[in-house]
């Protein structure tokens, strides 16, 4: 078949066109725009003036940018591979089901992911408020001392981690099972005739079919916990908020309630690095391991 | 051609009457934060003002989330010229918004067409709503906190006053004792306290130190001389109350005033935006005799943290308010200021002088009871730092939380808040 080269190239473009239109206008020119405000002294709102490297430089001395940094790598810690887990084994569960039965646990683990973050705040408030929290009478009753869950700063974080986990599975559990689904029945019939037991066809058929979307939801995962600002936001207002701080939540502070809008990129541009650096790493490293032995 | 003439006319008059007729009502779109009691007050109120001034000024009001939300919407709307023509302010945060240039100023005209000025109000409220002898907004109230407390609860103890008010109101010993035979009455909680949220803390603190002369700011310091010691003293009194069980620990906004309605705490420190919550529970039989007053002097003298709830004009870039709109704005402040003894029936003290000077709100309880403290309220310092849901509530707040349930040691937090308040 003849093909107009020319012709074809301009179709493709007309297609694309929209896209990369409202992706410059809403991604890559804010982008550019946030790494040029990063220099400057800006308030909010408005221009300020070139300060070179200065909004950087003061970073490493910033006592709250390094509990922002600190507290977002422990927020990954206690949610990433946890989380990732809790999914799968949810997942392995729920496919052991089928029918209805199936549909309606199904539907209970993915109940919470469509609750907006303000409802997953006031369920979690109600459960575990120090003076009126459901959770409080139990401990009462059992003769435990009432803990004053999201007021300090040793539970604060577990406590976060735990209900994202709760909050967010839903959605890795959906993927999980999907691709449980997609490995043929015909591999565990195989490995049944050779009389593989359950523990080794985990290990050497479910868990090697299942890397690939391990390590989406492992990615998904950490990039979406790396930008972690609502539910920090909401469980330490008017408690302890700078020492629950977390990136996001940092940039938000300088921004909007400091004013200080150069500062604020700065540390947006930080975070977007890391974001970036440790998504392709994450990538390339459970690509590596996942390549071994096939 | 004389018919050409007249229909021309006729047009143009029509032309006229139309464009006129569209002037007649000018819209006034409006903004405000008041979502609990004081709201459904301030809705009656521009309910009232459409009323009055059917087929002239229509106000469009909207209620905005308090707080952060609301501040972030007005900057950033101001920005691009959608912010509204009146919205309602905290005096506290006048500094920033001044800084950032999203208010314009309420010049001597301005005064003088609303038919208010500097005499109407308090010295501290004036001042609180001035930056460089400049005014941006018209104070609508002052909203201070007060003492509720429980009288049943407090003749069982043996320590309500003769004049049906607590004892002890004089000292620290004082006061701490009767919260102590409080507590010997069986009371769970003799004060029910804010102790989880230090934002809400900082204005009792904040009153404290008030109550030693000390200041949070002196000439761009912070906690300079000897008023890092003051506020050491304000916590340690807050936390020997914690530490003797006299106060209830970790209890955040809401368990707070469920512990006072409830009968589990006999006083409570919180802002007068309460008393309809009290006044309604009372009128339906769910309340017991209560009252509220003035806080303790718990160091040398009274002083009360407050602050005031303004009108202000926003400044939105690129869209320019007409003269007649202005002017619609100006009467709505005015009116509202005017009416303010409805707004009284919310908790809050009215700014405007005449209306608290009136038999009528002479004659309001427990309102003229705890008034008196208008005398003795200071307001935030002046700074763009300064006020609700800003970075120095944070920093304040964050360090509050522990000191008050007994985890950290004053002079340790008044060491850190010094830290973070330098770090701003």
């Amino acid at each position: 078949m003849l093909r107009n080269r020319r012709n074809e190239a301009f179709f493709a473009l007309v297609l694309v066109a929209p896209f990369v239109a409202i992706y410059g206008l809403v991604f890559v020119y804010p982008t550019i725009k946030l790494f040029m405000i990063s220099f400057t002294d800006a308030p909010l709102i408005g221009d300020g003036n070139y300060v070179g490297l200065e909004n950087y430089l003061r970073l490493p001395s910033d006592r709250r940018f390094g509990t922002a940094l600190w507290n977002t790598a422990y927020f990954v810690l206690l949610t990433v591979i946890p989380g990732t887990l809790a999914a799968f084994a949810i997942a392995l569960g729920v496919n052991r089901l089928a029918g209805r039965l199936q549909a309606a646990i199904l539907a209970l683990f993915f109940l919470p992911y469509i609750l907006p973050v303000s409802v997953v705040y006031l369920l979690w408030d109600w459960t575990l408020n120090f003076q009126f929290g459901i959770a409080m009478y139990l401990f009462d009753m059992i003769g435990l001392a009432r803990i004053p869950v999201f007021k300090s700063t040793a539970w604060f974080m577990p406590a976060v981690g735990v209900i994202t986990i709760w909050w967010t599975a839903g959605f890795s559990i959906l993927l999980f099972l999907a691709g449980l689904r997609a490995i043929p029945m015909e591999i565990y019939e195989a490995a049944a005739l050779d009389n593989a037991g359950r523990w080794s066809t985990f290990r050497r058929i479910t868990w090697p079919l299942m890397w690939p979307i391990t390590a989406l939801v492992l990615t998904i995962q950490l990039i979406s916990q790396l930008k972690i600002f609502d539910q920090v936001y909401l469980f330490s207002t008017g408690g302890r908020p700078n020492d629950n701080v977390v990136m996001v939540y940092y940039v938000f502070q300088r921004a909007f309630q400091s004013d200080q809008g150069g500062r604020a990129a700065a540390v947006a541009v930080v975070l977007f690095v890391i974001v970036i650096v440790v998504s392709v790493l994450n990538f390339q490293l459970t690509r590596l391991s996942g390549g071994r032995g096939r | 051609m004389p018919n050409w003439f007249k229909f021309t006319k006729a047009l143009l008059l029509a032309g006229g009457l139309m464009t006129s007729a569209a002037h007649a009502e000018e819209i006034v779109t409006w903004w405000d934060f008041f979502g609990g009691g004081d709201g459904v007050r301030m809705k009656q109120m521009v309910a009232d003002f459409n009323e009055a001034h059917k087929g002239q000024i229509k106000i469009d009001a909207t209620t905005l989330e308090w707080g952060t939300p609301f501040y972030s919407k007005v900057q950033t709307s101001a920005a691009v010229g959608e912010a509204p023509d009146i919205m309602t302010y905290h005096a506290s945060r006048i500094p920033l918004a001044v800084k950032q240039g999203i208010l314009q100023e309420i010049t001597a005209d301005d005064w003088k067409a609303m038919g208010l000025g500097q005499s109407d109000y308090a010295p501290a409220t004036w001042d609180a709503v001035s930056i460089d002898g400049k005014q941006y907004a018209v104070p609508l109230d002052t909203h201070p906190i007060v003492l509720y407390y429980n009288k049943d609860l407090l003749k069982k103890a043996g320590v309500l006053g003769d004049d049906a008010k607590p004892k002890g109101m004089d000292s620290r010993e004082n006061f701490t004792a009767t919260l102590k035979a409080l507590k010997a009455a069986g009371v769970k909680f003799p004060l029910g306290s804010v102790t989880a949220d230090g934002n809400f803390m900082f204005r009792t603190i904040y009153s404290l130190v008030g109550q030693q002369d000390g200041e949070l700011m002196t000439n761009g310091e912070f906690l300079s001389g000897d008023n890092a010691k003051k506020l050491e003293n304000a916590l340690a009194v807050l936390q020997e109350w914690t530490r003797d069980g006299l106060q209830s620990t970790y209890t955040d906004y809401p368990a707070t005033v469920a512990l006072f309605t409830s009968g589990e705490a006999a006083m409570m420190i919180n802002g007068v935006w309460e008393i309809p919550t009290m006044t309604d529970l009372k009128k339906n039989g769910k309340l017991f005799e209560w009252g509220a007053v003035e806080l303790p002097v718990i160091f040398n003298h009274p002083s009360t943290y407050a602050d005031s709830h303004t009108f202000a004009i926003p400044a939105n870039q690129g869209k320019a308010l007409s003269p007649e709109k202005r002017a619609a704005v100006l009467e709505v402040m005015s009116w509202m200021s005017k009416q303010s003894l409805f707004w009284a029936t919310a908790g809050h003290i009215p700014a405007y002088g005449p209306v608290t000077a009136s038999p009528e709100y002479q004659a309001m309880e427990p309102n003229h009871t705890y008034s008196s403290l208008t005398k003795h309220m200071i307001f935030d310092p002046k700074t763009p730092l300064a006020g609700i849901a800003g970075p120095i509530f944070d920093v304040m707040s964050n360090y509050f939380v522990p000191t008050l349930n007994g985890e950290m040691e004053p002079t340790k937090a008044v060491e850190e808040i010094k830290a973070g308040l330098d770090d701003l």
